[in-house]
């Protein structure tokens, strides 16, 4: 059975996903529009006793003759979708401008129910309502509800069923009145227009049945892109453009502007007309209460001081704080994979298990504890009102990389993961803006890779030149971020242009219950969504490390020859756990260095040789690209990896400054301090994460930006090693 | 007043207050600043800068906006305080 369709609209922040989220309870089902990655909404409740529907959140939109993704997706879903009524939310303490979006909406014909949503902002601020003369001029119910605190809720229902079943005394039959439409009155010289231009509309059949007349010719008027979509593909095209372009020479002419302004400024006049009318404004004199945070949150000098507080709260919460739940989950996955290692018999589906899905899933998981900290504390943010501040203090910097001030927090929080980061992304409502963050913030050192520099700086330079070197890349990181982002502004998207035209929204305190339900969705859209995916990447990589070795009877029987041998010497227990452990690294090395991986390495090693190899002193380089395969899996795992390939363990042994694994590398594998600053620019942009890859296939909806991404990271990560063997040599460094 | 008398809002210093005379913008920015409420005659006041100077603060329609420099300087308004 189908239900009816109720669709929220409304301007952006006028509190529709609390108002879903009331109406639905948490039971909904969150996914992206099709072929865009906006988010979809939508669930299932009762109105009443057997009276089921089906809400739909849109994105919020301030016209519907829209430019932005977000809107065209409103825009259409309002107008052409099955949307059998109209559920439009109302900002009660903003009215006027919330109306202009009404006005449109009303011309669609279709049943409304109103809500005024925030009216206890509105009393606050001594606003008051005639609603039974709104619901006359409106010509639909006019429900009062406070959103975050569910109270209305119940009338709302009440008042969407009555409409839902045509039985609702309030709503206005337009077609019979003698204007035969909707309020609002365009004048005489637009309405002469108008009629000229339904007329000519009414031609093609299919195209008035699909969209009412009226709606149509206005949003012509005011050239929507829409609008112009379904004219171009009207069979009377020709005589509807014919006609427009008369009807705006004319009111141009006489009227002295465009159709645009002329048909916003009648718009605003309704609203203006109606708000002067129904709502009493007695305005409490003196600052608001958000003046009164602004003066400090956005104040001159200590703006950013806090701002930079904040951020690094967020960072501590996200990072320092995930970091806990994220080793537990590490560490637990590997406690049960050593545990049925030990448990099963040895062979081919034992390692399948244990070296290929248990580490699979765990590399999804792992993920998890910050991807949900992170969206609950940007969720935060944004709820309070807080994060349109933050781009608003730093939008001037951000410009000037060719982002906007929304790409500051995704960047810097990809300093901690890039996974969550581009997720976080999504606050930025611009395309364009949302696409080039996405793209530049794999460059972003983020702290996976500081330990591979710590590592490798820590073997080949003093404490003093390795901190600078780390630090070095750090910077080099953000510096490339937004070289990127310029460029990519300047040329792949040079002709967008998106105005940044930020509404300050009053702060409001969040309510717990939607933040979590948020962390809730992010969490399970990106198990669902990314997490398959990712598993399915990390096993294939692990597995081309492992194969054919692991199938190998005769070395696991030798592995086992020689750990009764150990087990049975008449050593100390403690001598005895360090010569199995060796012998288990020597075996796991013998199969890493003849895996896939190793011959996958050997092929790809003289591309790479200029930046690993510039002076042919070194016959194993092909070892360094095995840890950077692993590092396409997680850059967690190349320090590991790289302690396998050399047989030698990460860990170092008491008393002594460097691992074995850090005096392996400086003695037998023929990296130079040169070579070694070389190995950490190309750790740090070759290619991000299969995580990060995921996610940015996810979050722009197409493999080919997520291509695109490894491939500029490889090429530019190849430049700027190389660039970096060049200049070192002629600054006399080895 | 007539249009030539006006000033690009981005000239405008915090405190101010004026009238919008006209846009200078073509395509989807006139379009959004004209759905925000820059209609002709309507009341705005310059609240604050960005501590970095750009984009700034206004009220308009009793709602706060920020607008970079790049948008409020295609706003032609006429100072009324
Ligand atoms: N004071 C008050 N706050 C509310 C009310 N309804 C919602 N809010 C808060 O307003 C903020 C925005 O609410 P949302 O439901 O996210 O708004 P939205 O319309 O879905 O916003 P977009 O999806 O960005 O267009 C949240 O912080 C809510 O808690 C209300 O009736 N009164
Ligand atoms: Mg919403």
């Amino acid at each position: 059975m189908s239900h009816l369709v109720v669709a929220l609209a409304g301007n952006p922040n006028c509190g529709k996903t609390t108002l879903f989220n009331a109406l639905t309870g948490a039971r909904h089902h969150v996914g992206n529009w099709p072929g865009v990655t906006v988010e979809k909404r939508s669930g299932a409740f009762e109105a009443e006793e057997g009276l089921r529907l089906e809400a739909v959140d849109l994105p919020g939109t301030y016209s519907l003759s829209a430019k932005s993704e977000d809107e065209r997706i409103a825009g259409h879903f309002v107008s052409q979708g099955k949307v059998d009524l109209i559920l439009n939310v109302l900002d009660a303490s903003n009215l006027e401008r919330n109306l202009f979006l009404t006005t449109q909406l009303l011309e669609l014909g279709k049943p409304m129910v109103f809500v005024l949503n925030m009216v206890d902002d509105a009393e606050r601020k001594g606003i008051t309502f005639d609603r039974a003369g709104l619901e006359t001029l409106l010509g639909g119910p006019v429900i009062a509800t406070v959103g975050n605190r569910e109270e209305g809720i119940a009338e709302l229902k009440a008042a969407i069923a009555s409409v839902a079943k045509g039985r609702d005394p309030r709503v206005r039959d337009w077609s019979r009145e003698a204007s035969g439409h909707g309020p609002g009155d365009y004048g005489h010289d637009i309405e002469g227009e108008l009629v000229k231009l339904q007329t000519e509309l009414a031609r093609d059949e299919k195209l008035a049945a699909s969209v009412p007349n009226r709606w149509l010719a206005l949003q012509l008027l005011e050239n929507s892109k829409e609008a112009h979509a379904l004219v171009a593909a009207s069979s009377a095209r020709q005589a509807i453009e014919a006609q427009l372009h008369k009807s705006l020479a004319f009111l141009e002419k006489h009227l002295g502007a465009d159709g645009q302004t002329l048909v916003a400024e009648q718009r605003y006049g309704f609203a203006h007309g109606l708000v002067k009318e129904m709502v009493k404004t007695d305005t409490p004199s003196g600052e608001t209460p958000t003046q009164r945070l602004d003066g400090l949150l956005t104040h001159r000098y200590l703006g950013i001081p806090i701002f930079v507080a904040i951020l690094t709260m967020v960072y501590v919460l996200s990072f320092v704080l995930g970091k806990y739940p994220q080793d537990w989950i590490g560490d637990a996955f590997k406690t049960m994979g050593d545990a049925l290692g030990a448990k099963l018999p040895p062979g081919e589906l034992t390692s399948l298990l244990v070296d290929g899905v248990i580490p699979g899933v765990s590399a999804v998981i792992v993920f998890l504890p910050v991807i949900m900290i992170l969206m609950g504390c940007i969720s935060f943010l944004e709820d309070t009102g807080y994060m349109a501040r933050a781009a608003f203090i730093m939008d001037r910097v951000m410009h000037l990389m060719g982002l906007h001030g929304k790409s500051f927090i995704p960047l810097i929080m990809g300093s901690g993961c890039n996974v969550p980061a581009i997720q976080a992304t999504r606050t930025i409502e611009s395309k364009t803006d949302r696409l080039i963050t996405i793209l530049v913030t794999p460059l972003v050192s983020c702290s996976a890779r500081l330990q591979v520099y710590i590592v490798i700086a820590g073997t080949f330079f003093t404490p003093i030149k390795a901190g600078l070197a780390i630090v070095a890349m750090h910077f080099l990181g953000l510096g490339l971020a937004m070289l990127m982002g310029r460029l990519l502004r300047s040329t792949l998207f040079s002709a967008e242009t998106a105005p940044f035209v930020m509404e300050l929204p009053p702060y409001r305190l969040p309510v717990a219950k939607t933040t979590a339900i948020h962390m809730w969705e992010k969490g399970s859209i990106f198990l669902k969504r990314a997490g398959t995916t990712i598993f399915a990447g990390a096993t294939l990589v692990w597995f081309m490390s492992r194969y054919p070795g692991i199938a190998n009877r005769e070395w696991s029987a030798e592995l086992l020859r020689n750990q009764q041998t150990v087990q049975a010497l008449q050593i100390p227990q403690a001598e005895k756990d360090e010569q199995l452990a060796e012998l288990h690294l020597a075996h796991e090395s013998r199969i890493v260095n003849t895996s896939l991986a190793a011959r996958f390495g050997r092929v790809l090693e003289p591309t790479l040789r200029p930046i690993l190899d510039p002076d042919h002193t070194r016959p194993e380089a092909w070892k360094d690209v095995i840890a950077l395969t692993a590092g396409f899996v997680a850059k967690e795992i190349v320090v590991s990896t790289m302690g396998v390939i050399h047989g030698a363990s990460d860990e170092p042994k008491e008393g002594e400054k460097l691992s074995p694994l850090q005096v392996a590398l400086r003695d037998h594998a023929g990296l130079t301090p040169l070579t070694a600053l070389a190995f950490m620019v190309f750790i740090l942009i070759y290619t991000p994460c299969i995580g990060t890859v995921i996610m940015i296939q996810r979050e722009t909806g197409s493999w080919a930006w997520a291509f695109f991404t490894i491939v500029y990271g490889s090429v530019l990560g190849w430049l700027l090693s190389w660039g970096t063997v060049v200049v070192g040599r002629m600054m006399g460094m080895r | 007043m007539t249009q030539d008398q006006g000033v690009p809002l981005s000239s405008l210093q915090p405190g101010q207050e004026g009238e919008v005379l006209g846009l200078h913008a073509q395509g989807p920015i006139r379009q959004r600043l004209l759905e925000m409420g820059f209609i002709r005659g309507a009341h705005l006041k310059v609240e604050k800068l960005a501590p970095l100077g750009d984009p700034m603060e206004l009220i308009i329609k009793g709602y706060h906006l920020s607008l970079r420099r790049e948008e409020s300087s295609c706003i032609l308004v006429a100072l009324t305080a």
